[in-house]
């Protein structure tokens, strides 16, 4: 049983909230990219990113401290992988627009700033949430180099 | 008598209790956001139980009569307690209980470090004849 285990869990939580946010800010950053990679000579537009989380509980550990009867918390939380979104593309009609295609219409990015705003508020919420427990842990371990004073 | 009296182990038992729960608490916040993880939480019972067991067995006249325990020690297991869904990915942590319980959690531990300060600062005293 380490000390800091708590305050890795939370410091987990805020990096992969950290990752999550940066995530947004890409996908709103390019919202009106229609340049993003050159596939088989052609510009395909940017897809927008999202971020997949998973509870740190797969290593061996914490099966061998559930096997001896032990504790069983896990380590927090990391950010897998970050998987593009397949939805299709936004047609925009645009003749002027040089990645336009035969008819005059533009592919545009997948995001939706709308979708990436309600992301964005809930990463910070949770970002908000795992500071507090911080400090609370960082308050109990205080605590208790107190005792006996 | 001896010097510490059990009050110290029981108490030391109790501060081991409110440190797995501050892990299990942060390990549910941290997982807030994760798909299909089940939040966790600690319970006692078992190892209370077991702590009454091997105590002194009093005589009840009444089954509704508590069990003598001369050393209750509170450690605490994790288990994961709630299997149903609360957010539509899968995920049963509720935020607000968690900060509920964290909140409790610390002002449980305060008071516990106080008595334990407190128990030290007694025999401090003692041992300076209240000096």
């Amino acid at each position: 049983m380490s000390v800091f285990h708590t305050i890795s869990i939370s410091a987990s939580a805020l990096t992969a909230q950290r990752t999550r946010m940066d995530v947004i800010s890409s996908n709103m950053a390019n919202a009106e990219t229609t340049r993003a990679k050159f596939v088989n000579g052609e510009w395909q537009p940017y897809r927008r990113k999202r971020v997949i989380l998973q509870a740190q509980e797969s290593k061996f550990t914490p099966f061998l401290k559930s096997a001896l009867g032990k504790e069983r918390v896990g380590g927090g939380v990391v950010v897998k992988e970050i998987v593009e979104d397949d939805t299709p593309f936004k047609m925009v009609y645009s003749p002027g627009h040089p990645d336009a295609d035969g008819s005059g219409y533009v592919r545009m990015p997948n995001v939706d700033p709308l979708r990436e705003m309600v992301d964005l508020l809930s990463a910070t919420r949770s970002y908000e949430a795992n500071v507090t427990v911080l400090n609370a842990s960082k308050g109990l371990l205080m605590k208790a180099l107190e005792i006996g004073k | 008598m001896s010097l510490f009296s059990g009050t110290i182990a029981a108490l030391e038992g109790a501060l081991s209790y409110s440190t797995t729960k501050q892990k299990v608490i942060a390990q549910n916040i941290a997982n807030a956001d994760t798909p299909n993880y089940k939040a966790k939480d600690v319970r006692f019972e078992a190892a209370l139980q077991k702590s009454v067991k091997s105590a002194i067995e009093a005589k009840r006249t009444d089954p509704r009569h508590l069990h003598f325990s001369n050393s209750p020690s509170v450690s605490g297991t994790v288990l994961t307690t709630r299997p149903l869904s609360y957010l539509h990915n899968g995920n049963s942590v509720d935020v607000d209980k968690e900060m509920a319980d964290l909140a409790t959690n610390q002002i449980y531990y305060y008071s516990i470090a106080d008595l334990l300060g407190g128990k030290f600062q007694t025999l401090h005293s003692v041992i300076r004849g209240g000096k």
